[in-house]
């Protein structure tokens, strides 16, 4: 065998070929291509309002299931603004993804839901508009007021809040009572019943190591606030001691075996364990009663109670949340305001997103969804809504806000945390997500400083 | 890729170097048979240089660019200047982006000596003159190929996740040990074994087609001069099927470097997988998730170079060694 088989294309005129076109192309396009999302739509000139002959078609890409059906009494009531509903992937698994291409593309839908701790992030890429120039104060006083904080930043309001999800204790009272325990009132006594729990060989709680939402809302009810926005630049608080008394009191429950760092609340693993009996609660926001019912043979076997306190901080806490934003693109940024005006506060929109679509919890306290109002066979007979999520909604804590970073300070958070296995602490994880964050916030030159403490 | 072969074997005569061909008429032809060709491979040209070449320049250019925000949002300003390797700079600083590409190392390592000798030694009984329904192992073993890594990893996430596989349980019940596929130890072979079983067959089949090439009258020399079925794998075929396997090991390489779909799917169910678990998983936070395309940028250059660099060492070492 001397003659060995010669590729159709050597090594060397492949290597020729593309240094020529690389270098002979690559100088045109240094010069000639920009950044997606580095030119601002909120300091152009506001669209105008369309003609009162003009028809109008918008398009809203969301994640709620049967949504066009909302849209559709929409579409009945206003001939003249037409929405059509497209489906995306929910949030990160793929529907900002496709919303960030559109933009980045210079294209994209009019009206795009984005989850409330997002809305920051598509500001960085200029992609939401500024709704405050179309007069959205005007209907400011439908809206939760929480809520409305945490869309309005530095003078402008940059979505309508669509829903929330005010958190509560799902619990199993039977596993309770076998240890002789109610649901408990503070996280201490939590942590005591737990290793009772603990002992009858189940869970008392999980907690995600991955999935960082569950710990800010934990933070967030003990009074945090990880990032504020202030003058001068972002002031970060990630590792203030409502956040590190949180860290020590789950690093102490992960350590004496009380929670599940495996079992992700609502994953395969975790709905099995449920079925099972071997999760005694649940920390979770009110959108989490459906996927409850999703764990077999549970009818009936699980209640509502308040959240745990901590011994400082508010009543409940958020978990999700969406708003539907006016995307940078919009041709019609107006009238698609009013629609989302219209589908997040008025009577008929909540209805029917609760019916059709599922929403978490309305974003107008003046209607909380007519759906709502009775007691739940799933839950033996609870009026839970009325008599448990309806008071968190209102002992939410005012002063928290996301920011431009938020996914991927959860990320640097979770990497963090998963180092919990290796033997680091989640208080030093803490640490090091807020060293991390405000190095990134850098890297984007946006100033930030550390809150005196 | 069409042209470059053509021309290849054109102006294959050998010919004094330095003397300029100007042999008469020989390079002359009708202007129709010299622009035909082109006119042919217009829409393909066309096509590649808007979705594969020009994006890439765009990338390398983004990688060269950075981005400065001023105010809270950037909303008193935003400007791009030209970076140098600022961007290059971050990405190999980023300690997570770093691990991806040696977690990748470690994979590829491992996994793809172990793919293409499975699927050599299933093409080798395949091929073998006692195989028993040969056609229908082979369909068999090339369709999980069919099926795309979605499903794959969807299918065999119920085999890992424990409480719902049936692997898990009968382990425990066995043994009495607690098997976690989706540990922090555990999870990259767990993806491991989901590429093998898609890609085996596959390769299996690229050999098998090399195989039937080789002449019959091999086989019968061999046969002649007493040789086994082992002896005539180890001196005729495997010789022979060396571009076969080369080509599937090159394939490989770049396969495992660009490994995606199974990670990012796996990630529901595996808590230790982060998101910057592999390269292009890490390329696709920075872009989608952070929002930062001139890092992402960097990343995938530097992604694209370390393939190319495995592949070109791995055909010189091949090369060298014959």
């Amino acid at each position: 065998m001397t003659a060995r088989p010669r590729p159709p294309v050597t090594r060397r005129s492949l290597l020729r070929g593309g240094l020529g076109l690389g270098l002979g192309a690559g100088a045109a396009a240094l010069a000639g291509c920009t950044v997606p999302g580095t030119s601002s739509v909120n300091t152009e000139p506001t669209v105008p309002p369309a003609g009162p002959d003009e028809t109008v078609t918008l398009t809203y890409w969301a994640w709620l299931k049967e949504l066009q059906a909302v849209a559709d009494v929409w579409n009945a009531e206003n001939p003249r603004i037409q929405v059509e509903i497209s489906w995306i992937p929910g949030g990160n698994d793929g529907g900002y993804q496709k919303l960030y291409s559109a933009l980045a593309a210079g294209s994209g839908p009019d009206l795009a839901q984005v989850e409330m701790r997002s809305i920051p992030e598509f500001m960085l890429v200029d992609g939401v508009v500024d709704l405050g120039r179309y007069g959205i104060d005007d209907y400011a006083d439908r809206f939760d007021p929480t809520l409305w904080g945490q869309v309005s930043f530095a003078g402008g309001v940059y979505g309508v809040p669509q829903d929330s999800g005010p958190t509560a204790l799902y619990h199993r009272p039977d596993l309770l009572e076998e240890v002789g325990a109610a649901p408990p009132e503070t996280w201490r006594q939590w942590a005591e019943i737990g290793a009772e729990v603990r002992d009858a060989g189940r869970f008392m709680g999980t907690f995600p190591l991955a999935d960082t939402s569950v710990f800010a809302a934990h933070a967030m009810q003990a009074g945090a606030v990880w990032l504020s926005a202030e003058d001068e630049g972002w002031v970060i608080d990630m590792a203030g001691e409502s956040t590190l008394e949180v860290a020590r009191f789950f690093d102490a429950a992960i350590d004496d075996g009380i929670v599940s760092t495996q079992l992700q609340p609502f994953s395969p693993g975790w709905f099995a364990a449920a079925a099972e009996g071997r999760i005694a609660t649940l920390m979770s926001a009110s959108w989490g009663d459906a996927l409850l019912e999703g764990v077999s043979d549970a009818e009936g076997k699980w209640r509502v109670a308040p959240l745990p306190q901590w011994p400082s901080g508010y009543g409940s806490a958020q978990l999700g949340g969406s708003t539907t934003a006016v995307l940078a693109n919009s041709a019609h940024p107006r009238e698609a305001m009013e629609f989302a005006v219209w589908l997040n506060s008025s009577a008929a929109g909540i209805d029917g997103l609760i019916e059709h679509s599922g929403i978490g919890w309305s974003a107008n306290p003046g209607h909380i969804g007519a759906p709502r109002q009775g007691g739940s066979e799933f839950f033996g007979g609870q009026a839970y809504n009325t008599e448990i999520f309806a008071p968190a909604a209102e002992q939410q804590n005012p002063d928290w806000q996301w920011w431009p970073t938020t996914q991927q300070t959860f990320n640097v958070l979770a990497d963090a945390f998963r180092g919990k296995a290796g033997g680091t602490s989640l208080v030093d994880a803490v640490v090091q997500a807020e060293a991390d964050t405000m190095e990134v916030f850098r890297e984007k030159g946006l100033t930030i400083r550390r809150a005196a403490r | 890729m069409s042209t470059t072969t053509s021309s290849t074997t054109t102006s294959g005569t050998p010919r004094p170097a330095g003397s300029p061909a100007r042999g008469p008429g020989r390079r002359r032809r009708p202007a129709a048979t010299a622009v035909a060709p082109w006119l042919l491979v217009t829409p393909f040209l066309l096509v590649f240089l808007i979705s594969f070449v020009l994006p890439i320049l765009m990338a390398v250019g983004q990688s060269f660019t950075r981005v400065e925000r001023r105010g809270l949002f950037g909303e008193e300003g935003v400007t791009s200047t030209f970076a140098w390797f600022e961007n290059y700079r971050l990405a190999l600083e980023d300690g997570s982006f770093l691990a991806s590409i040696g977690r990748m190392l470690l994979f590829g390592v491992v996994q793809v000596p172990v793919m293409i000798a499975l699927a050599t030694v299933l093409a080798l009984l395949l091929e073998s003159a006692a195989a028993r329904w040969p056609g229908f192992f082979r369909a068999a073993y090339f369709m999980p190929y069919g099926i795309p890594g979605v499903l794959a990893t969807i299918l065999w996430s119920f085999l890992y996740v424990p409480g719902l596989s049936p692997i898990v349980d009968v382990v425990h019940s066995v043994t009495g040990v607690e098997v976690d596929f989706l540990g922090s130890g555990t999870v990259l072979w767990s993806i491991a074994n989901i590429v093998t079983w898609t890609y085996t067959g596959y390769n299996m089949l690229i050999i098998i087609a090399q195989l039937k090439a080789i002449p019959a009258e091999l086989y019968e020399a061999a046969r002649v001069d007493g040789a086994g079925p082992a002896r005539i794998a180890t001196a005729i075929q495997l010789p022979l099927i060396r571009p076969a396997l080369m080509l599937t090991t090159v394939f490989s390489i770049i396969g495992t470097l660009q490994l995606f779909a199974e990670p990012q799917l796996l990630a529901q169910v595996a808590p230790a997988i982060d998101s910057q678990y592999t390269p292009n998983l890490s390329a696709y936070t920075t872009a989608f998730a952070y929002n930062d395309y001139t890092v992402a940028a960097a990343q995938a250059v530097l992604i694209a170079l370390v393939a190319f660099v495995l592949s070109f060492s791995f055909l010189r070492l091949t090369n060298r060694r014959s």
